[in-house]
């Protein structure tokens, strides 16, 4: 009798590890059916599910789900207090970038994912300078630029950033994104301030107080945004005759839409884009795997060939030519054409993500003024 | 010409261009390595705003470096000063011109190298100093370095340190023109074709170094359309006079400073830190005294950045600090705390000026840039090359003008005030008084020993009359040195004193014991000075124990003063 029960339990065990062991093998050959990647919505992000969600999830069967985001560090914060970690992939400002990676926020990236050129040259060559980082990936440069509705100034049209602070010359709303991010800059350009003194200046309460001298020049004509979208809506509504905004975005209303929008390139504030993996994902893997993807030459190559947004590596640069839809060329339409160079601002980073406190500070005293 | 002679000029010119070449890059490079570890430092050290902002969120680390940086590097400076630099003092452009001006020996390396070390330690802990002055002083040394090569050069170490001199300038400014004219305006102080080539080719090599290899920014830009009111130029002048007084003022109070340093600090090295103590518990209060003030520079040509009583608080704090600074052994200019002066007082005026007189006017910018070069230019005796600075730096005709004209009238004044400049006082001081031209200068390091004759006769104290007249026949003179046992002088005997002497009459007895006595080190200048109502054949000149080592004809003195000035006027005056 205690022979036999012996035999059926050990059957028993068997029976379970062999069950157990069944489950296991199907749980790995089962990949997530969902990737989280925050972006920015609109246009840009039409641009990024053409160019990397679909082929991305043609490729592995992953679907790709999106959430929108306004930038910032303070809603990363926020999602992991929360403690249900539901983001992946989030495409940052390459300053919150930094900032959320000394904070801790981020998961390393091992630069060893990354595809090298289709030449074979090995990614840190390709790519721009400080764009591999320990916690991101730069792949875009976009500027943040003016510009204006065409029907508001049907004789002399603006063309500087003085121009934009000067209601007399240009009367009209102001649309300017509710953030202290390139306010500041823009405001000691009107006083033809030199762009490499910029920050220098900006550091000192003198530069603060005289930016927001000036931007009270103009406090009564602002209209304020906070999505990316908004000031194309602003502008081709008529409700704002100049408008600050991403180059892409206007450069889409204007050549998919037809919308009455010029750009000024006078003052442009370039920025960086970089991917970064929320620090506590559970699929941490499948986002390395996903930003090794989106940075590939021919991917990064695709997005430019729909919104004009220069890709951070070289071999990437060289294939951007005409939009995909409407045969454009985009290159002059690119932040980085030479001629846009010129009165560039490069957004300094580390000043930006180490001046958070001070920045936010100015900026609702200035509101509460 | 012949074949030679042509070889000898070919030589000559390719020489002479890769001299300015070399030394040009080498000051331009040591320019442009020294304003970026100035950089450095001031951002490590949290001295400059961008660094102090990023450490914001840290209010007591910010407060404590700018209490203790200025002062610690105070010791640190006046420790190198005293152990390393042989002169005791910061090496300036002073020492520059004195080597150039003259063909004494100038510092030498180590001391140049420690004394640039010791300015970058003033500059970048906060030092109320300026750059310009250690930039010119390196450009110096290299020239220098270049100027003791045996190349068969005429001229060569005035010419070599003129171009490391214009080389560092233009690489400061970005300012090619003005570096070559500031090279022949303030250091060589002639204009002479032989200089104007190498020179020229030192200024373009920095310029090309700093703005076109490196796209250095420029030092200020201002955009400024045009001077709209034709009685504006009388403000301008005004304020020229104005400005001299400031340099004035600023003159003194160096001068103040430095007596007090001597007088109530005995130890050389901690004056320094003294000075940076002070500096820090001001900059506590008022940041923009600290360091070169470049943003403080920017911000004066901005309408609605400073208030009126903002300004003159700066001015009086900038003032002090820089004379209390120089005056306590930090090592640096003043240019840059003269340009950061004057355009803070021209913001000043500007800002007075419609209440005054209440007219239209043409802007902030025009006045703060006057004053700016108005008072530099009183400072360092360089009018033609701060008007340089302007058009250069601006390219604006209307500018340039409005800042000549201020220029002008401040050196007017100034010159008549203070003399020529800061550093020409700095030098009469020392003893070398440049006011009377470079003959001078260069007379007085020339010594009249150099031209000493060993013919002569000596004779015994105990020799008679008799002897010594038979001698003085014997050698054809008038004159005989009488000599005790151990050879020193004790008199000279003139021929037409003892003719009537009785031939036993010991000669000392009819010595004439006052008469003119030149040393070892007497310049051609003073003996030039010491022969006014001289009468006799020759000066005797003795060592330094009484003992006679020859004599100077009188006709040597006058050979030495012509064959020193002849070389001068050839300098001046030759081609290339």
């Amino acid at each position: 009798m205690k022979r036999r029960s012996l035999a059926i339990r050990a059957l028993m065990i068997i029976g379970l590890l062999a069950l157990s062991a069944l489950l296991q093998a199907q749980g790995q050959s089962e990949r997530p059916e969902v990737l989280t990647v925050v972006t920015w919505g609109g246009a840009y992000e039409d641009s990024q599910r053409r160019a990397y969600f679909e082929p991305f999830t043609e490729a592995t069967g992953i679907e790709i789900e999106t959430v929108q985001y306004d930038g910032g560090v303070k809603v990363l914060r926020e999602h992991l207090a929360s403690g249900d970690i539901e983001w992946d992939v989030i495409d940052m400002i390459q300053s919150d970038a930094s900032t959320a990676c000394d904070e801790g926020l981020l998961e390393p990236i091992d630069p060893q994912i990354l595809a090298p050129a289709p030449d074979g040259t090995p990614p840190p060559e390709d790519f721009m300078e400080g764009a591999i980082h320990r916690c991101f990936i730069t792949q875009i440069v976009f500027s943040t630029v003016i510009a204006f509705d065409n029907r508001a100034f049907p004789g002399v049209k603006p063309d500087s950033v003085e121009d934009f602070f000067d209601l007399e010359a240009f009367p009209g709303k102001r649309a300017l994104r509710k953030s202290p991010t390139g306010l500041l800059e823009w405001a000691l350009l009107s006083l033809a301030v030199p762009r490499e003194q910029l920050y220098d200046l900006l550091s000192t309460r003198r530069g603060l107080e005289l930016a927001s001298g000036r931007l009270d020049d103009i406090r009564e004509a602002i209209i304020w945004w906070t999505r990316g979208d908004e000031p194309v809506e602003l502008l081709t509504s008529g409700q704002a005759a100049m408008a600050t905004g991403y180059n892409g975005r206007f450069f889409h209303a204007r050549a998919m839409e037809g919308a009455p929008i010029s750009v000024i390139w006078d003052g442009q504030l370039i920025g960086f884009n970089s991917w970064t993996i929320l620090r506590g994902t559970d699929q941490a893997d499948l986002a390395a795997e996903f930003i090794a993807f989106a940075t590939r030459a021919e991917n990064m190559a695709a997005q430019a060939n729909l919104i004009s947004y220069g890709p951070a590596r070289k071999s990437a640069q060289r294939r951007v030519g005409l939009h995909t839809d409407t045969g454009v060329p985009m290159r002059p339409y690119m932040p980085t054409a030479p001629s846009h160079m010129e009165s560039a601002v490069v957004r300094d980073h580390h000043w930006y993500s180490q001046t958070d406190g001070l920045r936010e500070q100015w900026f609702r005293e200035w509101l509460e003024r | 010409m012949d074949r030679i002679g042509v070889q000898h000029i070919v030589y000559q010119i390719i020489l002479v261009t890769v001299v300015a070449i070399v030394v040009g890059t080498a000051a331009s490079l040591a320019a442009i390595g020294f304003v970026e570890a100035v950089h450095y430092l001031n951002d490590r050290l949290l001295i400059s705003p961008y660094a102090r902002v990023l450490a914001e969120d840290r209010p007591g680390l910010v407060a404590a470096a700018t209490l203790i940086v200025p002062a610690a590097g105070g010791l640190i400076v006046g420790l190198m000063v005293h152990f390393l630099v042989r002169e005791k003092r910061g090496l300036a452009p002073p020492d520059a011109i004195l080597a150039a001006q003259t063909s004494g020996p100038a510092p030498g390396f180590r001391s140049g190298v420690a004394s640039s070390l010791a300015a970058l330690v003033s500059l970048g802990s906060g030092a109320s100093v300026g750059q310009y002055g250690p930039l010119v002083y390196l450009g110096a040394m290299f020239g220098n370095l270049a100027g003791r090569l045996r190349l068969n050069l005429r001229h060569q170490r005035s010419i070599a340190i003129a171009c490391g001199v214009a080389a560092a300038i233009s690489t400061a400014f970005n300012a090619p023109i003005a570096g070559l004219v500031f090279a022949h305006e303030v250091i060589l102080r002639h204009y002479s074709l032989r200089a104007f080539a190498p020179v020229t080719v030192a200024a373009a090599t920095g310029y090309i170094i700093a703005n076109v290899i490196f796209n250095r920014p420029a030092l200020f830009l201002v955009s400024f359309d045009r001077v709209e009111h034709s009685y504006e130029f009388v403000f301008f002048a005004l304020e020229g006079v104005l400005c001299a007084g400031l340099a004035w003022v600023f003159m003194l109070l160096l001068r103040f400073s430095t007596n007090i340093a001597r007088r109530h600090i005995a130890v050389l090295w901690v004056r320094p830190a003294i000075a940076g103590l002070m500096v820090g518990l001001v900059a506590l209060w008022i940041p923009e005294v600290l360091g070169i003030g470049q943003e403080t520079l920017r911000f004066a040509t901005i309408e609605g950045a400073f208030g009126i009583g903002e300004l003159g608080l700066i001015i009086v704090a900038k003032l002090v600090l820089t004379a209390l600074c120089v005056g306590f052994g930090f090592v640096g200019g003043v240019f840059s705390p003269a340009l950061l002066i004057g355009i803070l007082f021209g913001a000043f005026y500007g800002l007075m000026l419609p209440y005054l007189a209440p007219v239209p006017l043409s802007g902030l910018e025009v006045y703060a840039i006057c004053g700016m070069m108005a008072l530099a230019s009183s400072v360092i005796g360089a009018p033609l090359t701060t008007i340089l600075i302007v058009f250069e730096l601006t390219r604006s005709y209307d500018l340039t003008i409005a800042a000549m004209v201020a220029v002008v009238f401040a050196n007017l004044i100034s010159y008549r005030v203070i003399g020529r400049s800061l550093f020409d006082l700095q030098l009469r001081e020392r003893g070398f008084d440049l006011s009377l031209g470079r003959d001078k200068a260069i007379l007085e390091t020339h010594r009249i020993g150099d031209y000493l004759s060993t013919n002569v006769t000596a004779v015994s104290e105990r020799d008679t009359v008799g002897d010594v007249r038979q001698r003085l026949v014997d050698d054809h003179r008038s004159e005989a040195m009488v000599l005790n046992r151990d050879g020193k002088l004790l008199g000279v005997v003139r021929l037409q004193g003892i003719v009537n002497s009785h031939a036993d009459t010991p000669v000392l007895e009819t010595a004439i014991q006052s008469f003119t006595i030149f040393d070892e080190d007497t310049s051609v200048w003073q003996s030039m000075e010491m022969l006014r109502g001289f009468l006799g054949e020759a000066v005797p000149l003795v060592d330094r124990r009484g003992r006679l080592k020859g004599v100077v004809p009188e006709e040597a003195v006058i050979r030495a003063y012509l064959e020193i000035v002849h070389d001068l006027r050839e300098e001046e005056n030759e081609a290339a």
